[in-house]
Formats: C-alpha cells, structure tokens, sequence
C-alpha cells in the first residue's frame, strides 16, 4: 500500500484512483469552507448549550485552529475523510450527544505540555 | 359617494407623493417613520371615511411640521442603494480585527493586499450574510475577493441598480 503510493508519486503519474466524496482539491476546499461555515455558526449556540466557561471568541479560535492543523493537506480523499470526520463531531456537538467534557477535551487545559527540551525532560525522568 | 371617493384619491396621492420623497431619504428617519407608520396603518377603509377629515388634518400638520415622511412600511427596511451598500460593507470590514482599517480600500482584494486566509474570506462573507440577510452559497461566494465585488454582488441579488 505505501510502496505502490510511493512508486506512484516516484512515477509521477497521475493515477486515477476512487474518490470518496470530491473529485478535486477544489471541490474538496468547499466541502472545509461549507464545515467551516458550519461550526463557526453553531459555536455560539454550543456555548449557551453546555454552559461552557470559555466565551465564543476563544471557541471560534479554538475551530480556527483545529482547522489549521490540517491546512497542508493536499489529498482529496484524505480531505474528504477529515471533513467527514469534522461533520460527525459537529452533529454530536449539535445534537448534544457529547458533554461539557468532550468539548473542553479541545482546550487541553488539564494536560501537563510535554517538555521539548532535553533539561526539561530530564528533570521529569525522560525514558531514553 | 363621489366626495368620499375623491378625498380618498386625494389621500392615495398624498402617501404616493410621500412615499417617493421618502425614498430618497436615508435610514435616519425610521423612528420618525415608525412612530408615524401606526397611524396610518390603523385606518380601516370603512373609519376612513368618517374620519378622513381629521386625519388629512394630521396629515398635513405632519408634512409641514416634521422632516421625517411617512409611508406603508409593512415592516419592510429602506430601500438599498448602491451608496448604503457600499457603506454598510465598509463599515462591518472596518469592525473585523483581522482587517487594519487604514489599507482597507474598495478595491482592495482579501488575499493579495491585505493579506487575510481562505477561512478569513468565509468569515467576511458570513459577515455580510448576517448584515443583510440573505444567504450566500460558497459556489458564488468564494469568488468575492474584494469590497466592490462584494457590494456588486448584493445589488445584484437585491436588484439595486443606478
């Protein structure tokens, strides 16, 4: 599977292979616009819904940033695939199937960050 | 009767005369309007005619005293102009934070000149939806790419036209 990808791109033949939902990367960006749209509209009424304590600015920055981390992806399918994952979370949010704890789940508040650094991990007790 | 039937001619003209003027005036008198919109409005045409004495009265009282006009709203907004579009699209990109006031032209366009993201673009275009109301579908939308595409695009839709 990764061999025939890769001897795909080493070819630099444009196989055809079976879209999930979009043919191309354009209609896939408007599928990421039209979600996009989605949760930034929904993210005010998720605040009054869960009663979280973050106002909807900090929410909005938070979808913001999810998106973002998946900004360099230039796959339709992988796209396709991340943006039905993105339309599931947001139905859940929608429909309150989730609680204020999935939702906060984004915000990582309560997890210590990983130290980056070799001093820093080696005060904790890195494993080498 | 004919007298009645004249007088109400009369009146039609009166609010026809006035409702033209009126669209020439800009969005500041809507209270005045407002306020004057329930008098009218609570006219049936059976009071009319025992009253439309009185009422042509107050009619006129209001024409020569007040600046504001009255006319039919049926909770409808004032008309659109090119002008009022353009200002009011002006106005909520200068409120955008991610916008810096001082370069925003007309002409600028989102990604070139002022530097702004594709999720960027969809969040202005939602701002224009909820200014004026309508929906903007992402196949037309991602096509606007400036301030003046912007408001062409809603006089399009709004039939405003010069």
């Amino acid at each position: 599977m990764a061999s025939s990808a890769a001897a795909r791109t080493a070819a630099g033949t444009a196989k055809v292979v079976k879209p999930i939902f979009s043919r191309d990367l354009e209609e896939a960006k408007r599928r990421v616009r039209e979600l996009y749209r989605a949760w930034y509209r929904e993210v005010p009424n998720t605040v009054t819904t869960f009663q979280l304590d973050i106002s909807a600015r900090q929410g909005r920055d938070k979808v913001r940033e999810m998106f973002e981390r998946n900004k360099h992806v230039t796959d339709p399918r992988v796209i396709d695939m991340l943006v039905i994952k993105g339309k599931m979370e947001l139905q859940e949010t929608i429909n309150v199937w989730k609680q204020k704890t999935h939702i906060m789940r984004y915000f990582h508040e309560t997890e210590v960050p990983r130290s980056a650094d070799f001093l820093s991990r080696f005060y904790v007790g890195h494993d080498p | 009767t004919a007298r009645d039937g004249d007088r109400a001619r009369q009146r039609a003209l009166c609010v026809r005369q006035l409702a033209r003027s009126s669209a020439r005036f800009s969005s500041g008198n809507i209270a005045v309007r407002a306020a004057a919109a329930p008098v009218l409005s609570n006219l049936r045409p059976f009071s009319f005619v025992a009253s439309s004495q009185r009422t042509r009265w107050i009619e006129q009282t209001r024409i020569t005293s007040s600046v504001g006009v009255f006319c039919r709203q049926y909770s409808d907004l004032p008309p659109l102009t090119l002008e009022t579009i353009q200002q009011r699209v002006m106005y909520v990109l200068k409120l955008y934070d991610k916008i810096n006031p001082e370069k925003l032209a007309t002409s600028s366009h989102f990604m070139k000149d002022l530097g702004l993201d594709s999720l960027d673009q969809v969040e202005i275009i939602m701002a224009m939806e909820d200014e004026f109301g309508f929906e903007i579908p992402d196949g037309e939308a991602e096509k606007l790419m400036s301030p003046q595409e912007i408001v062409h695009y809603i006089a399009d839709k709004n039939d405003v036209y010069e």
